[in-house]
Order: C-alpha cells, then sequence, then structure tokens
C-alpha cells in the first residue's frame, strides 16, 4: 500500500473538490465516485471465474447464479451511490480549544428527499470513521481534529462514505468546508503568578492585605472555589461567596510589553495563561497587545474568548 | 485507526455466515459419493463445534488441510478429475469457519462459499441444484448485507431485514441479469476441455464383460429423449444402436479400432424414413446412439464403419441432435476380407466347446439361416432370462451356453456371437438401448439407462448385416412389453395414476426444465429473433442486442432504485398525490408553506376548486395535528376523498 502512496495522493488531489468550498454542499453524481471495495475486487473475480466456466461449458445454471450475483452487485453499486445523492451537507462548526487539545467538529447534515439512507460513515481521509446516522431528514457527527498551532485551522478535506448495501463497492464524496476554525494558543504550562492589580497605591495596599470583605453573597455558577466562605456557608446550610471590595484600580493589566526580553511565542503562551487564571479567580483583566487598543477590563466568557482569539491571532513572531 | 474490517463478527452474523457456508455446501455433498459427503459434513460439523468459541491456531488448521487433502485424495483414487476437485473444494469450504472471527473473514466465507454451487453446476444441473444454488446465494447476500450493517456500525438489523433488501438488491439486479443471460455472446466451441468425472456415471461403454451390465440395468435415470416427427417406429424396432462390438479375447468384448478396415459400403435404405430430435444426457464419453442406422451423421459426430455414432468431444453437457434414420434393406451387401475375418475370429484357447458345437451345426445345417434360426430354437427352448445370473468361470461361453443356461442380454448376445463365429458366420455384438417409455404429458420417448441392451448382427451374403436378438428369444416383454403404454392412450390423470406415473411427470417437468433452460447454446441464441424475421443473428448484431438490451435493463434498474419508498401512510400517500397533481398545474405547495396557507393561496388565484380545497385541508390538518379526533373511519374517507380531489 505504501508503494502507492504517491499515485494515491496524486490520484485524490484530482477528486473534486479541489480546494475548500463554501456551506452548504450538496452530493449529486458529479462528486460522488463509487469504487469496488477490496471484497468487491474478489467477489467481481469470483464472478468472472463462474462467467468464463459458465460460457466454457454451456453450464447454464452456473451462468444464470453468475449473471444474477451480478445483477445484485451491479444494482449495489447503484444502490450505494444513491445513499449519498442528495445529501447535504450544511455546516460544520467547534468549539474553540487551545493547540494541542482535541477540536470536537460538528458535521451537520440534511438531506431534502425522504429516501431511506444507510451505512453512512464521516472521517477524514485518513482518520477515524464516525458513523453517521439520520433521523427525520438531519443528523450530525462529531470528529476529532487534532490541533497542534494556535491560529486558524483550515479543517481538512472531509469523507461522507458508504458501502451498504452489500459491502461491495464504495461510494464517497468529498466536502471541503472553506468554514475556518480558531485554535487558541497553548497556555505556559509553569508560568509566573498574575502580575499585582495595577490602580492607586492605596487600593493597591488594600488589595495585597487581601481579605478585606465587603458582604457575602449567594454562590453563582462560575464562582472560583477560592472565593467560597466555608464556615459561614456550613453555618447557614448554602452556599456562599465573599465578595471582595474590588476598587478600579486592582483590575489586573496583561500587557504585552511588560513581558520584553521573552521569546514571541512565550509571550503569547503566557498571556493566554493568564488570560485562563485570571478567569479562573473571577479577576477583571484588561489585556495590552501591540498596535491594538486594550481588550478589557472586564470578565467573564465573552471577553475570555475575545482576549484569547486576539491572542491566537497574533502575528507569528 | 481501527480497519472496520477487521471488527469482530457478532453471534448472529457468524451463524449467519456459517449457515450460508451450509446451505452453499448441501447440493455439493448431495452430489459426491456418499461416504465422501458424509465425511466432510462431520468435518464441517466438528470444526464449527471446536471454533465456535475460539478460532483454531495456524499450526492445527494447515494440519487439518493437509489431512483433509490427503484423505479426499486417497477416496478418489489420486485421480484428479472433476468430481476430487469439487470434494476437494467442498471440504476447503468445510475447514473455513474455523477461522472465522471478523468482518473480512466472514466476507471471504461468503464469498467462497458461493463458489460452492457453481462446481455442483459442473456435476449437476438440475432444477434441484440450482433451487439449492440460487438459495445459498440468495442467503449469501443477506449476509453480506448483515455485515455491511455491521461495518457501517448501526444497529442489528435482526434477521428479516437484510433478507429483505437483499432480496430487493436482487429483485432490481434480475433485468440486467436475463439480458446478459438470454443475449450475452456464447461461445460455440469450448475454449478447453471438459475435465473427467473421476467417478464415470453410468452409460454405455466400449467394453462387455459378464456381469458388467448389471448395475446399469438397474439405473431408471433417463440416458436420453426422443422426440418423432412424423412417423414413429413401432416399438419393437426401436434399437438405438450405440457401440458395435466385434474383437473378443475370450472374457471382453471390445469396440476394437475401426481404422483400415476398407471404405464403408453404402447401406440401402428402405422407404421408412424415423425423423426425430435426440436429446442426451450428460455421459462424459463421445458414444452416441442413434435409432437402427443414421442416414447422415448430424454436425458435431462422425459415423463410424460400423454404423454407430460418435461425437466429436465428450458429452459432457446435455445436448441435442437432430437425426434421421432408416430400416436398412442391405447393409453392406460385400464384407470386405479384413472385415469378415475380424467378425469370424475367435478366442485362441477359450471356449472349446462351444467352438466345437459351432463347427459340428456347420456341417450339419449348412444353410446360414438355418443355423441362425437352429441356434434362436434352442435358445428360446433351454434358457431362461434373469438379471440375477449366476457368475461365470474361466470359459464364460461354454458355461453359459452349457451350464447355467440363465443370465441377461450380454450372455446371450455374447454366446450367441461366438457360436455363430464359431459355425463360420462374420457376427458381431452391438450394444445400445432398446425400445423407451412414451412420456404422454411431454409426447416424448423416455430411454432410460436401464432400458440398455445387447444382441447381435450376422452378416448374410446378400441380406448384408441382419439384426439377431436372442434375448428377445427367451424374454420377448424385455423388448415388447408394452402394457398401458401404447401411444394415446388414456389422459393425465391416468399417467399419474399408472406405473411409474410419478417419474413420468417428473422427467416431462426435466425435460422442459432441459428445454427451457439447459438447452440455450451459441446456437439457439443466434435464432433467439428468428420469430421477428432476424433468421441468424451475426456476433455484431448480437453485440448490439446485448448493448441494448443491457442498457435498458441498467435504466430500469437505476430507476427502480431511485425510487423513494412508499409512504406507509394512506392519507399521507394521498395527500402528497394531491399536491402532486397541484404542481403539475403549477399551483404546487412550496415546501416551507403550511397547508392551510396553500390553500388560501390557491383560493386567492381564483381557482374553482379552491372551497374543496380549503374543506379537504381543513380535515387533513385536524387529522394529522388534532390529536383524539381522527377514528380509523373517518381517516379512511378522508384519504378517499383526498385521493378522489382533481384541481382545475
Amino acid at each position: 500500500m505504501a508503494r502507492f502512496g504517491g499515485l494515491r495522493r496524486r490520484l485524490l488531489a484530482l477528486a473534486r473538490p479541489r480546494g475548500p468550498e463554501s456551506l452548504p454542499v450538496r452530493f449529486d453524481r458529479r462528486r460522488i465516485y463509487v469504487l469496488p471495495t477490496r471484497f468487491g475486487l474478489f467477489f467481481a473475480a469470483l464472478l468472472a471465474a463462474m462467467s468464463v466456466g459458465g460460457l466454457n461449458y454451456n453450464n447454464n445454471p452456473a451462468l444464470l447464479m453468475a449473471f444474477l450475483l451480478a445483477g445484485a452487485a451491479m444494482s449495489s453499486l447503484v444502490s450505494a451511490q444513491l445513499q449519498l445523492s442528495g445529501l447535504s451537507v450544511v455546516a460544520v462548526d467547534a468549539e474553540p480549544v487551545h493547540a494541542g487539545r482535541t477540536l470536537h467538529l460538528r458535521v451537520h447534515t440534511r438531506t431534502t428527499d425522504r429516501r431511506v439512507r444507510s451505512g453512512l460513515k464521516v472521517d477524514f481521509d485518513d482518520g477515524d470513521t464516525v458513523p453517521l446516522a439520520l433521523r427525520d431528514g438531519t443528523g450530525e457527527v462529531v470528529l476529532d481534529v487534532a490541533t497542534h498551532h494556535r491560529g486558524w485551522l483550515d479543517i481538512p478535506r472531509l469523507r461522507v462514505q458508504t458501502t451498504w448495501p452489500l459491502g461491495l463497492a464504495r461510494a464517497w464524496s468529498y466536502v471541503w468546508p472553506e468554514t475556518p476554525v480558531l485554535v487558541y494558543p497553548r497556555p505556559e504550562a509553569l508560568a509566573p503568578p498574575l502580575p499585582i492589580g495595577s490602580g492607586d497605591p492605596a487600593a493597591r495596599r488594600l488589595h495585597a492585605a487581601g481579605d478585606d470583605v465587603h458582604h457575602l453573597r449567594n454562590y453563582r455558577a462560575g464562582d472560583s472555589r477560592r472565593a467560597i466562605a466555608w464556615k459561614p456557608s456550613a453555618r447557614r446550610g448554602t452556599l456562599l461567596v465573599r465578595e471582595f471590595e474590588q476598587p478600579i484600580g486592582t483590575d489586573i493589566d496583561l500587557d504585552w510589553r511588560e513581558l520584553h526580553g521573552l521569546p514571541h511565542e512565550v509571550r503569547v503562551a503566557r498571556l493566554a495563561r493568564w488570560v485562563e487564571d485570571a478567569e479562573r479567580d473571577g479577576r477583571r483583566y484588561r489585556l495590552w497587545l501591540p498596535g491594538q487598543p486594550p481588550l478589557g477590563p472586564e470578565r467573564g466568557p465573552a471577553h475570555r474568548h475575545a482576549c484569547l482569539r486576539a491572542l491566537a491571532l497574533m502575528p507569528h513572531g | 485507526m481501527a480497519d472496520p474490517r477487521a471488527r469482530p463478527l457478532d453471534d448472529d452474523s457468524r451463524r449467519w455466515t456459517l449457515l450460508v457456508a451450509g446451505v452453499c455446501l448441501l447440493p455439493l455433498l448431495l452430489q459426491l459419493p456418499g461416504p465422501t459427503a458424509l465425511a466432510i459434513a462431520a468435518t464441517a460439523v466438528v470444526i464449527v463445534a471446536l471454533s465456535w468459541r475460539k478460532p483454531l491456531s495456524v499450526g492445527v488448521r494447515m494440519l487439518l488441510a493437509i489431512t483433509i487433502v490427503i484423505a479426499v485424495a486417497a477416496q478418489f483414487g489420486f485421480n484428479f478429475g472433476r468430481d476430487t476437485g469439487c470434494a476437494m473444494l467442498g471440504a476447503m469450504l468445510a475447514l473455513k469457519p474455523s477461522e472465522t472471527t471478523t468482518i473480512r473473514d466472514g466476507r471471504s466465507l461468503v464469498g467462497f462459499a458461493l463458489f460452492a454451487p457453481f462446481s455442483t453446476f459442473l456435476l449437476d444441473q438440475g432444477p434441484w441444484t440450482l433451487a439449492l444454488g440460487l438459495t445459498g446465494a440468495l442467503l449469501g447476500l443477506g449476509a453480506l448485507q448483515r455485515l455491511a450493517t455491521l461495518e457501517g456500525e448501526m444497529p442489528s438489523p435482526g434477521l428479516w431485514s437484510p433478507m429483505q433488501q437483499a432480496l430487493t438488491v436482487l429483485a432490481f439486479g434480475i433485468p440486467l441479469a436475463l439480458a446478459i443471460f438470454w443475449l450475452f455472446p456464447r461461445i460455440g466451441t469450448p475454449l478447453w476441455g471438459v475435465p473427467d468425472r473421476a467417478t464415470a456415471k453410468i452409460g454405455l461403454s466400449d467394453r462387455m464383460s459378464p456381469g458388467d451390465w448389471a448395475q446399469l440395468l438397474s439405473d431408471d435415470t433417463v440416458a436420453a429423449r426422443a422426440h418423432f416427427l412424423g412417423v414413429t417406429p413401432p416399438k419393437s424396432a426401436m434399437y438405438w444402436r450405440g457401440p458395435v462390438l466385434s474383437d473378443f479375447d475370450g472374457r471382453t468384448w471390445r469396440r476394437g479400432d475401426n481404422i483400415g478396415l476398407g471404405a464403408r459400403d453404402h447401406v440401402q435404405p428402405s422407404r421408412i424414413v424415423w425423423t426425430y430430435t435426440l436429446e442426451v444426457e450428460p455421459t462424459d464419453r463421445t458414444q452416441m446412439v442413434a435409432l437402427d442406422v443414421p442416414l447422415a451423421a448430424p454436425a458435431g459426430t462422425t459415423l463410424s464403419l460400423d454404423y454407430s455414432l460418435r461425437a466429436a468431444r465428450p458429452l459432457a453437457a446435455l445436448t441435442r441432435w437432430r437425426m434421421s434414420s432408416s430400416p436398412p434393406q442391405v447393409m453392406q451387401s460385400q464384407l470386405p476380407e479384413p472385415q469378415r475375418r475380424r467378425a469370424l475370429a475367435l478366442p485362441r484357447g477359450y471356449d472349446p466347446r462351444t467352438v466345437a458345437l459351432g463347427r459340428q451345426l456347420r456341417t450339419r445345417l449348412h444353410d446360414d439361416r438355418a443355423i441362425v434360426q437352429y441356434a434362436l430354437d434352442w435358445i428360446r427352448r433351454d434358457f431362461s432370462y434373469s438379471l440375477d445370473a449366476p457368475p461365470l468361470g474361466r470359459d464364460t461361453v461354454d458355461e453359459f451356453l452349457f451350464k447355467t443356461r440363465i443370465g441377461y442380454c450380454e450372455h446371450f448376445a455374447g454366446s450367441f456371437t461366438l457360436l455363430m463365429r464359431a459355425a463360420g458366420i462374420p457376427t458381431r455384438v452391438v450394444t445400445g438401448y432398446v425400445g423407451g417409455r412414451w412420456n404422454r404429458l411431454g409426447g416424448y420417448w423416455m430411454i432410460l439407462r436401464s432400458d440398455a441392451h445387447a444382441w447381435a448382427e450376422v452378416w448374410l451374403p446378400g441380406r448384408g448385416w441382419v439384426r439377431v436378438d436372442p434375448t428377445a428369444a427367451v424374454a420377448p416383454e424385455r423388448i415388447y412389453d408394452t402394457v398401458g403404454e401404447q401411444l394415446g392412450e388414456g389422459g393425465v390423470l391416468d399417467t399419474l395414476q399408472g406405473p411409474n406415473g410419478l417419474a413420468q411427470v417428473g422427467d416431462w417437468l426435466r425435460q422442459n426444465w432441459n428445454d427451457m433452460v439447459l438447452g440455450f447454446d451459441a446456437d439457439r441464441q443466434e435464432r433467439l429473433f428468428a420469430p421477428l424475421g432476424l433468421k441468424r443473428m451475426t456476433a455484431m448484431q448480437l453485440v448490439l442486442a446485448f448493448g441494448i438490451t443491457a442498457s435498458l435493463a441498467l435504466g430500469l434498474m437505476v430507476w427502480l432504485t431511485m425510487r423513494t419508498p412508499r409512504e406507509q401512510d394512506p392519507v399521507l400517500r394521498a395527500w402528497h398525490r394531491l399536491g402532486a397533481r397541484y404542481t403539475r398545474i403549477g399551483l404546487g405547495r412550496a415546501p416551507h408553506e403550511p397547508a392551510t396557507a396553500w390553500a388560501e393561496r390557491i383560493g386567492k388565484a381564483g381557482s374553482p376548486t379552491a372551497r374543496e380545497l380549503q374543506e379537504l385541508t381543513a380535515r387533513f390538518t385536524d387529522s394529522r395535528y388534532a390529536a383524539g379526533v381522527a377514528d380509523e373511519a373517518s381517516a379512511r374517507r378522508l384519504a378517499r376523498d383526498l385521493r378522489a380531489h382533481r384541481p382545475s
């Protein structure tokens, strides 16, 4: 197989589509390929042997059986093509992840006609196959994509295939979504703690004392575990969270410029780590990147995504 | 990356593939000799039982394979013919389940199994074999379907659903299959020879020695069928001549070679001519039979010097011949010297008493005819007919004529011939069949293997070779028994009730089967369109017809496959049909449009049927969406009204 790798790659490069395309994509006969599987070739050889033998001896039962099987095989080829024909890939999407994590790419498919489709599978050219079941004309599969680098990830060519109904032929079609998916930078593994918040010195000292409790409030989803006041919680029988007085000055400034001296990618990684840390601690933070207005101060998922996105899109140094 | 083909089979799939192997193996086993078949069946059962939980190791499998190959070869005496090949295949198929664990194994088992019915067809082409073979093939498709389901990681489909899908796939393939079957150009002459059966089917052979025929005479299968066109000969004249045996070594009569015996003398045919087609069951020999003396050799056969027919190649498949025969008035009026010497030759040192009797007859009676008559009278008086003849010693003829005096045709024909030769009359043994059974259903004569017969031909000056049947002298019923078998007597019911009634019906079915399915060959194919005025198709025309028909069949297949499945709910089906009728006049419902909105739009468009449509739509939406409102009767009414509605 390896010897034919080059040839195979060249042939695959000829297959439609030859470049990324915008979704939705509907499979029609111009982009559905049907070729016998290895078992299909074996089966064809078997039928050829039977037919030649039958013709030679003018053995009509043998010929009849060989031709019936050939007819069935032929109709299975047509049938395999029809499993795909009329199927559309309407969208792909994924939650962004940090580089190095697995991206879960969702592929949404739909059919317009009422034909029953069976045995569909989706994969990348050499990845794990995932079965695709259609219910009421729509179906969704999740494919795992390994990520290595931050920035836009071009989704490789997807393949939707089936060997249904007899396993003699594989019908497949490629779809190459143009939709790029963003991969966030890999956070630095052993990063120094968050920088001290900026603002007026008094406020800074106040924050340094660390436990100037303003009041307690009820726990809300997303609150940091560190902020939970365990003793009052135990007394009241409900989870309470310490809310610190947070003067403007205690916002954290995550500044690209302050990290001079570090290599470019380490700076990106460290800022990514700090964004995650600040978010975990429930602190407000502002991200300064070169050539851009500062982001924030703010906190919450939207801000986190905005910051990580900006970091992911930093030009590669 | 896990290869999906290496996924293990679940128990149901495994059972299924084993069932396919079993059903495919069955017709093959039925054709193989009993002990071999039993041994293979037992092996298969043991192998399946042993490897059910975990596959056998490679070493054990190799050992088994080698053992069974040697065992099968030994069974057939290391004689590698068609039977041996088929038995080997059966044995290997019995071994194959020992390694069936993954989808790939399952598929290769099914593929391998499908080869078994094919090889069975080389041995037998009967309707039952075909039925079993096709059942195996259909189950095989079902198994492949099931394996594809497993590979597609779909939920286990149960038993019936893959079968149903396989049937569908097969049904869609049938038009194409039949187009190929009728029109795919056949070849007139085989590309390679027909392999011999290692265990020969009983048929007329080139030799005859005492006791040989007992088996043949108890075989009630059909050897040939004859359709007479025009005059049918009386049964007493139905002597189907086969091999003529003129060499005798004291034990065995042989055909001898016919070369170098001089030019063939002409036969003077009588005015009676019988025209018939002869359908010959396969025998794997070249020897043919023909009624009395054929007037000409049909294409593909040669007429020997002794007027017996031989085909150019072994009759491995069913063949059909059109022939004309005539009882000769004079057959070879001049006997060339080498032929005469041969027809008078006596084995040296055998049967002294017979030779002495012959000499004595010659001196006493002088006339050839009188000698023949004397011998026949003697046989009629002192001999009796039985298939259960006692065994004979060294001087077979002496012992038969002077001691046992009981036997069947080969004893009578052989002894009579030797006696005549001793008396100086050129004589030879002719073997073949005599008579036949009238099949009233099909209107043809069945010639059974048990009708095999041997008689003598004596050469008389002025008459040439004359047929003398000494067996008829003792057991005329053997040749003339015609109780209830006369032509055209009684109806179909009588046939069923009469002797061998069911056998007759069976053979009639079989004959039709031969006619429709087995007898189709290159020649019949070329004449396929004769009813349409196309006398004989050339290869080019055939290819063209094949191309066109195959394309049409393919188109039909695509159309059948592409149809969306039929809607199950009658109301919904009627609703879709109604929508389609509106689409035809340009007022179709858009996919996003609710039913009521659509009906309103039709109303605004000013269609005269809009009011009725709106009413129907209201009832339709009620029946679909207002739970509990609709009962079955109203649903039926609604479906009926939807069907009746016509837009205008």
